[in-house]
């Protein structure tokens, strides 16, 4: 079943490929669609019987598919893991991705290349499948890179853009450095086992072989993978430029599904990092960087994929703080919960988008809530559940971050966590409130939606708003579900509930003050940010990191390309054999000017020939002159 | 089946001779030429049919040939020679398809000694048959780049001929030189290389012997430093013979390592390993910062061949198995995606009468299916899982750090160095908008047809390895024991 689950989709988008290539012009709108949506359809269905199978306490399911390599002791099995941890991703991955893909079966219906598009779509679910489902790291590599690039192929969908190819580029490339990290790491690990396996459940046996420096540097490296992966600070630049792509890429992909890829490997990989605590502090503190540098760029931008871009990132920094921290099933949570709000938001603000003819600039938008009363309900839900507003979804799981980061003493990490949360809340009804209350600027009509795209906002509205309830802490009266269900190796250190309720409480004001904040200033006119003061011209301008990067990094290895190009290689190497070959030459000139054709010089020739033999026999000879 | 190592091999110079004393037309000639190269896939085939991967040596043939000076005509196949015969009698056919509207004659003459050339010396176990085959090889490719080429195509192809006979010349005296030792050793001639194996060098001999050798695979991989001839060859040259030199000769200059390196100077070889490994890791990078900014597509994929042959030739100069069969493996898939590229590059002069970057642009918008067979063996040289790139550069790596920490960082770079240059490159040759008012076709299916198989085996390779490492790995893993054992023997 399991190899069902990875394989449908990789064949499905094969199929889709070979019938859009050979026609590339031909429209077949229905054939796409049924045959894209099909095959998610029947892998979302056998992900919840895996799902419904682990509730009812079964056991890890395995599922071996062939034999990939065996050389010498490097024995690695195309086989799969459903584990727990795996059953709740799998699970939430192919809901949310058969939610989007009948999303973007309206939202893409008049795009060129709507084929192309699912084919695309379907590589991407099978290569996220297979990293989650994988049962060794090999595998899970594969997946991972796979998954980069079918995000490399959706952003830079729109090709005809040079600028949406540099962004799918850029995506890439950062990507591949962390992949760099990650495949050190698994190489370490492997010579560190060498000939004890090389699964999931082998290296977690045999993990005490391993010295603690070698085990420090192998999670180091592994969180690098992540960093790239879940645009973690400094490998980040990339997923705001990734908003290139049509927005149900931005949903699927870069929000709710690939980008918590880095999150659940530091989950997979848990029996590592929990002999680490000294990189699982340093984790943390990417995460809690990350969270708060990312909240305050995006309370300066007016793109409002942008906006949502770098609130990912936010939300990304609290899982890394969660599973930083020994929290695994806190950050899981996180996971799960964000893909609900998360994705319901970009396909929300996707909405608003087609609504409004493709214009993404926050403040040329306004009172959208009158026109658009559905997509604001749900977007208004959305909003609520991510500044952590109970009862709604994103309460519960930050709050357990927050409890974690408080309970083991890292208060500076709380305090930062805690600030993020509050601007959190601002920055996403400043969105909110510009979108859909500020005063109306727009004078065309609106363009007309389709059902495809409303009604699965509402599908996910409703999760935003409930999925929460399944890890109610019990300070809160919950039997935390997801966590007694998840049974990952946390660390937990407890306080008694009155602190709970404390940060709960301080929580919930910091998100209502936020929400204040941005109704005061959003919602009754357009505060676009002004470029006065050199703070705010510095985070409009996203701390010009991407200028920095390109003065760093990109010029200097251009210059260094052209350096040895015309300089080493054309004047050192080749100036070397040329010189030689000029040398030659030269020789060979010199001595044909022996060769002169007059016979004075051929006598002197002769004469100085005969006279050196002749003393060289009579020195040899030994006779005197 | 007791020729059919000699039937593969002289096949096509005879067909050529053939034709060419009927003075044939270009259609019967076109007919001959595909035709040999049919028969000898189906021969090699029916070889690999037949080849038991747990034996050494096999179908091997040994004749006197000039009985005074020992030279024998000694012939036979293993797990390395299996493989570029395999390449060989693979890539023949599709680069006729290739190269099936060529009007010159001359043209397909070349390719079929071509053929013989690079076939015998995959397959020659005498040194003087090995060495007379290495230069054999190398005329055709003259020919091809100085008549049939492109740009300052005299200049380049006598650079090419002049550099690699340098080396081959340093070759031919240590043969000859190793082959008096054996006479004077033995009282007997032979230039058989089990019969030279035994011997036993002084240590300083043995240096300048294998230094000889070393020049001339060196200058053919090319090492980072002997490598002066190849993009301006590869720039200048006609498809065919570019797929043939960075498909089949360049790895040739590895297979001479492994075959007559490690089969006559163990421990020497031994002596040389930090310069390799130190060439070949700053080859890797060297020759991929120089692709980034590189205009012409054939001289980007010539420095972009030179990067991953220092892969190649650093993995046999780690000697262990990962190192060892991830070499072997890149060997193979990196020759049928080169061949691929290097095509698609063809077909991109084809229609747009330039390989430079700069003029291209925008292809995706015009040609769907012309892009997704460019991306692919653009993106299977970068290495993408699901390509057998993948799993070489995935055990050269795993190689590296088995030998040592610093070396395994440097190798596993190989992950960034390609990208960076593929991806740009992807970016202003596909992507974006064209550079040029030109009116395309798409691929036609004869095209499709001559590149879908090696876009098949390039898949297969990366998704189930398994089905090919049992071929080399009984005989590999055997070798590199015997290896390791004289190693530690001579410490």
């Amino acid at each position: 079943m399991l190899s069902t689950i990875v394989f449908l989709p990789f064949i499905s988008s094969l199929f889709l490929a070979i019938v859009y290539l050979q026609n590339t012009s031909a429209k077949r709108y229905e054939f796409f669609t049924t045959f894209g949506i099909g095959t998610i359809l029947i892998t979302t269905i056998l992900s919840l019987i895996v799902l419904y199978y682990m509730i009812n306490g079964m056991g890890t399911i395995y599922s071996h598919a062939f034999t990939w390599i065996h050389l010498g002791s490097f024995k690695i099995e195309v086989a799969f893991m459903a584990d727990r941890l795996s059953a709740i991703m799998i699970s939430f991955i192919t809901f949310i991705g058969l939610l989007i893909h009948i999303y973007a079966a309206g939202y893409m219906k008049d795009e060129e290349g709507y084929g192309k598009f699912f084919a695309y779509f379907n590589l991407f679910m099978g290569s996220m499948l297979l990293l989650v489902l994988a049962d060794n790291p090999i595998m899970m590599f594969i997946g991972w890179e796979l998954v980069g690039l079918s995000s490399y192929l959706l952003i830079g969908f729109y090709h005809q853009n040079t600028d949406n190819v540099k962004a799918a580029n850029k995506a890439f490339i950062l990507n591949r450095v962390g992949d760099f990290g990650f495949i050190i790491a698994l190489s370490l690990l492997y010579i560190a086992l060498e000939g004890h396996g090389f699964t999931f459940d082998t290296i977690k046996e045999n993990i005490s072989l391993i010295s603690h420096e070698m085990l420090s540097l192998i999670g180091l490296l592994l969180f690098v993978g992540a960093m790239g992966k879940s645009a973690q600070i400094p490998l980040y630049v990339w997923l705001p430029d990734a908003m290139a792509g049509p927005t149900p890429v931005s949903a699927l992909i870069h929000a709710a599904t690939m980008v918590t890829a880095g999150v659940y490997m530091v989950a997979r990989f848990s029996f590592i990092y929990i002999q680490i605590p000294d990189i699982g502090l340093f984790i943390a503190s990417v995460g809690a960087a990350s969270a708060l540098f990312a909240a305050i760029i995006a309370s300066y931008q007016s793109d409002i994929k942008k906006i949502l871009a770098y609130s990912t990132m936010s939300q990304l920094g609290y899982m890394f703080i969660a599973v930083g921290l020994g929290a695994y099933s806190a950050g899981i949570f996180h996971v799960f919960t964000h893909a609900f709000f998360k994705a319901l938001l970009f396909m929300g603000a996707g909405a608003v988008i087609i609504a409004m003819h493709h214009e993404q600039d926050i403040f040329k938008m306004g009172g959208l809530k009158r026109h658009l009363k559905l997509v604001y309900i749900t977007m208004f839900i959305a909003t609520l559940a991510i500044s952590g507003i109970p009862p709604f979804a994103g309460f519960f799981s930050k709050d357990a971050i927050l409890v974690t980061a408080f309970a083991d003493q890292h208060y500076i990490i709380w305090a930062v966590a805690s600030l993020t949360a509050g601007l959190t809340s601002f920055y996403m009804f400043r969105m909110l409130f510009t979108v859909f209350h500020s005063p109306a600027s727009q004078t065309n009509e609106l363009h007309k939606l389709d059902k495809s795209i409303t009604y699965p906002l509402v599908v996910l509205a409703f999760g935003s708003a409930t999925v929460g309830f399944l890890g109610v802490n019990p300070a809160y009266g919950g039997e935390a579900l997801i966590n007694n269900f998840l049974m990952l190796p946390d660390i937990s250190s407890h306080i008694p509930h009155s602190s709970e309720y404390m940060i709960g409480a301080l929580n919930v004001s910091l998100g209502f003050t936020g929400m204040l904040f941005a109704y005061k200033l959003f919602a009754f006119s357009k505060h676009r940010p002004d470029t006065t003061t050199l703070f705010t011209r510095v985070a409009i301008n996203k701390f010009y990191i991407d200028e920095i990067y390109e003065a760093l990094i990109v010029r200097p290895l251009v210059a260094l390309s052209k350096f040895i190009h015309n300089i080493i290689d054309a004047k050192i190497f080749d100036g070397f054999i040329n010189t030689s070959v000029l040398l030659y030459v030269y020789l060979a000139k010199l001595f044909a000017k022996l060769q002169n054709g007059k016979v004075r010089y051929y006598a002197l020739y002769i004469l100085a020939g005969v006279s050196f033999m002749s003393i060289f026999l009579m020195y040899k000879l030994g006779v005197g002159i | 089946m007791e020729n059919i190592l000699t039937n593969i091999i002289f096949l096509p110079l005879l067909m050529a001779i053939v034709l060419g004393a009927m003075r044939a037309s270009l259609k019967v000639l076109r007919a001959g030429a595909i035709l040999t190269s049919i028969t000898t896939l189906l021969l090699v085939g029916l070889l690999t049919y037949n080849f038991n991967p747990t034996l050494g040596m096999q179908f091997g043939v040994n004749a006197t040939w000039i009985s005074n000076v020992g030279i024998t005509y000694n012939i036979g196949v293993d797990y390395l020679s299996l493989v570029l015969l395999l390449l060989i009698s693979i890539l023949m056919p599709l680069l006729y398809i290739y190269m099936f509207t060529e009007d010159r004659k001359g043209y397909w003459y070349n390719m079929m000694f071509l053929q013989t050339g690079v076939t015998g010396a995959v397959l020659s176990l005498d040194l003087i048959l090995f060495y007379l085959f290495w230069e054999t090889m190398l005329l055709p490719i003259f020919i091809m780049i100085g008549k049939y080429g492109n740009g300052m195509k005299q200049y380049n192809s006598m650079k090419i001929l002049l550099m690699t006979v340098l080396g081959s010349m340093s070759m031919l005296f240590s043969i000859l030189y190793i082959g008096y030792l054996y006479h004077e050793t033995t009282g007997v001639w032979s230039f058989a290389l089990e019969n030279l194996a035994t011997l036993e060098f002084e240590a300083e001999t043995s240096i300048w012997l294998t230094a000889g050798f070393l020049l001339a695979f060196a200058i053919k991989i090319p090492l980072v430093g002997f490598h002066t001839w190849m993009a301006p060859a590869y720039g200048s040259a006609p498809t065919p013979a570019v797929v043939i030199m960075s498909a089949i000769m360049a790895k040739l200059g590895v297979y001479g390592i492994w075959r007559f390196g490690y089969g006559l100077f163990e421990e020497t070889l031994f002596f040389y390993e930090p310069i390799i490994i130190t060439l070949a890791l700053i080859g890797l990078l060297y020759y991929a910062i120089v692709a980034i900014t590189e205009n012409n597509l054939r001289r980007m994929f010539a420095y972009s061949s030179g990067s991953h042959l220092s892969l190649i030739a650093l993995g046999i100069f780690l000697g262990n198995i990962y190192a060892w069969g991830g070499s072997l493996y890149f060997i193979a898939t990196h020759a049928i995606a080169s061949a691929g590229m290097f095509m698609m590059i063809g077909l991109t002069y084809h229609r747009f009468g330039t390989v430079n970057i700069d003029e291209l642009g925008g292809i995706a918008s015009k040609m769907p299916i012309f892009t997704f067979f460019f991306a692919f063996f653009a993106l299977s040289i970068a290495g993408l899982p699901g390509t057998g790139g993948f799993v070489a550069e995935l055990l050269i790596i795993i190689g590296a750090f088995k030998t040592s920490f610093w070396i395994g960082l440097f190798t596993a770079t190989t992950m960034l160095s390609a990208m960076v240059y593929i991806f740009w490159m992807l970016q202003r040759t596909i992507f974006g908008e064209s550079n040029n008012d030109i009116e395309v076709k798409d691929l036609n299916a004869k095209e499709v047809f001559m590149l879908t198989p090696l876009l098949l085996l390039l898949l297969l390779t990366g998704i189930m390895p398994s089905l090919f490492i049992p071929f080399f790995e009984p005989q590999l893993s055997l070798s590199l024991g015997d290896f390791l054992v004289s190693i530690g023997a001579s410490k």
